[in-house]
């Protein structure tokens, strides 16, 4: 695939999720996601929330934090080769609030318990923690350096 | 339903009023933080520059003094006199009205004046007009540049070959292509100025090694693979390459293409082979360096070569696996994004290729003629021959050099000039002195053609060693 030849940007990974409808692509697959997960027929609605908080945050974790460069070769040499498509967006302030909502959400049909609690914090956590600007471009113990 | 209803409201209340603290709190800073996100932080840039102070900016605004536009440059400039030629540059050539033999064009094969050529050229010119008017991708395809692209796969016996319209931009295209940033390539010393653009466009690691010395290579390849031992998940994605020249223009001798195959595999190292000057020129039947060594062609990842010099026509050709060359055809910036080759010169090549391929004989008759104004040219006091007797450009430079490169060149360029006043066309060597990265030391440049004849070898000959005995004391 031959990109930036249309137009001038060089890396269209900085600008996919501006995009038209990616909002609402975005909020109706966590909405089909968790629909699935309800029509299980014996799982409780509780353990539903948490699934869905939890598959949510585990592909966001995978596709934004996990995988590195780009799926198209770029006409900048490979500037983004080494990094994940969270340090080529420019900024992703909506997400971030997202995940909070989501947290927020689920916390409240889990009625506080305290099992569900952990995990759910802590699948938070994993993917609140790499959107820091302190953590841009680090790799804690060499993982995924290259 | 209802009853589900209530329970969810209900419940979802109580719930709330038991909720442990700590669950409380975290969610209360996460809402704080949520709308401090989305309407109180500006966005910001992982890496802030530096902010001056105004005092700062007026000082160095104060400071700047703007460079002139154009920098001053003396009248007797070597590239503000320039000789001017009227009519082909074929083997007798006019130059400022006069009619020299000529030992100064890469016509290596006489091609530039043959009538076959000629003929097609024009036949073509009437079908399909001039130009292309398109790079390759937007109608820029004619039926004249797949039958060439696969005429040369064919006489190079490589699976396929792709047509660059610019000679320059062939190997300045094809680096780039596959090496980028973070991948490393070792290239000799005397690779020339195409090859460092195509270097400097890539953005990876260069090395370099001494002319021709495999040692040297050698011991870059063997710290390249201490740190790959170190470091095994960055030697997974680092490339590594290769570039050399079959024939070096600038220095005129050949490349151990045999060494450099063993630490290809000893290293795991790409080879990029540059064919400019030793296509059709080197080999029984012209097809270059690795029949001069008899190499076998696949273990060459990529050949390059341009058509301007022993083809006698315009733009440049890359051939080796489909593997390989495909990948050019989206990320060949010159192939892609330039005007493709004329119709009429692609004819002319194919036509070029036709002779070549009937008529082995001229190589040989070539290599002959080569060795002969070597061996002429040995033993000109105040002038010392570079180059290997098989090369079809010389290099005679300046025994024992002034130390100032300017003043080199002027003596060279008197040499020159008299040797043109008695109808000998050469010519001193030209680089844009500031933009190599290893600038050559002057020298005039001495071509041999298959088409100069014993008297016209032996005047030139003459003419050099009455200039080198004057000029040069």
């Amino acid at each position: 695939m031959n990109v930036g030849t249309a137009h001038s940007e060089v890396n269209p990974n900085t600008r996919v999720m501006n995009s038209r409808g990616m909002w609402l692509s975005y909020t109706l697959s966590i909405g089909l996601l968790h629909h699935i997960l309800l029509s299980i027929p014996f799982v409780s609605v509780p353990v539903v929330w948490t699934l869905t908080n939890m598959i949510h945050n585990l592909c966001m974790y995978l596709l934004l934090h996990t995988v590195k460069g780009t799926p198209f070769q770029t006409p900048d040499q490979g500037k983004a080769r080494l990094l994940t498509h969270w340090e080529q967006m420019d900024y992703g302030v909506q997400f971030t609030a997202s995940q909070r909502v989501s947290y927020l959400l689920t916390s409240f049909y889990t009625k506080y318990d305290r099992v569900h609690f952990v995990v759910n914090t802590v699948s938070l956590l994993t993917v609140l923690i790499p959107k820091l600007p302190q953590l841009h471009g680090v790799r804690i113990f060499g993982i995924n350096k290259y | 339903m209802a009853a589900g209803q209530q329970w969810v409201l209900v419940e979802m209340v109580q719930a709330f009023y038991e909720a442990p603290a700590y669950h409380l709190i975290l969610e209360g800073i996460l809402i704080l933080w949520i709308v401090r996100l989305l309407f109180f932080s500006k966005t910001y840039k992982p890496h802030e520059t530096y902010k001056l102070t105004e005092k700062e900016k007026e000082d160095l605004i104060e400071e700047w003094q703007p460079e002139p536009l154009v920098p001053p440059v003396s009248k007797d400039h070597p590239s503000l006199n320039y000789d001017v030629v009227t009519g082909p540059p074929s083997h007798k050539i006019i130059i400022n009205g006069k009619e020299c033999t000529n030992f100064a064009s890469f016509n290596f094969l006489g091609l530039l004046d043959s009538d076959r050529v000629k003929d097609k050229a024009l036949a073509s010119l009437k079908k399909y007009g001039v130009g292309t008017c398109g790079p390759r991708g937007f109608y820029g395809t004619f039926d004249v540049h797949l039958e060439l692209e696969s005429r040369l796969a064919k006489f190079m016996r490589t699976e396929e070959a792709i047509i660059y319209s610019y000679g320059f931009a062939t190997i300045a295209s094809a680096i780039p292509a596959y090496s980028k940033r973070g991948d490393i390539i070792f290239v000799d010393e005397a690779a020339c100025f195409s090859i460092q653009k195509g270097l400097q466009a890539s953005r990876s690691f260069i090395k370099y090694f001494k002319h021709n010395d495999m040692e040297d290579l050698e011991r870059l390849l063997k710290e390249q693979e201490l740190e790959d031992q170190k470091n095994p998940r960055k030697a997974r994605v680092t490339r590594k390459f290769i570039v050399v020249e079959g024939l070096y223009i600038n220095t005129a001798d050949v490349c151990p293409l045999p060494e450099l195959v063993r630490l290809k595999y000893k290293y795991k190292v790409r080879i990029f082979l540059e064919e400019s000057m030793s296509f059709g020129v080197l080999g029984e039947h012209g097809k270059g360096v690795t029949e001069h060594f008899g190499v076998n062609i696949d273990d060459i990842d990529l050949i390059s070569a341009n058509m301007e010099n022993a083809v006698a026509s315009i733009g440049g050709f890359c051939c080796g696996r489909s593997f390989v060359i495909d990948h050019q055809r989206l990320s060949g910036q010159g192939y892609c994004f330039s005007a493709s080759l004329p119709p009429m010169l692609a004819a002319a090549a194919i036509e070029a290729l036709s002779i070549m391929e009937e008529d082995p004989e001229i190589f040989s008759v070539l290599k002959r003629r080569c060795s002969q104004v070597h061996q002429a040219l040995q033993g000109i006091p105040g002038l010392k021959l570079v180059g290997v007797p098989f090369s079809p450009a010389l290099h005679l430079q300046l025994e024992r050099s002034s130390g100032c490169r300017s003043s080199d060149l002027q003596l060279l360029r008197s040499i020159v000039d008299h040797c043109l006043d008695r109808h000998v066309a050469l010519t001193v060597a030209r680089y844009l002195e500031k933009e190599e990265r290893f600038v050559p030391p002057p020298s005039i440049r001495v071509v041999v053609t298959v088409e100069q004849t014993d008297e016209d070898i032996q005047k030139a000959v003459s003419c050099i060693r009455e200039a080198a005995s004057i000029f040069l004391r």
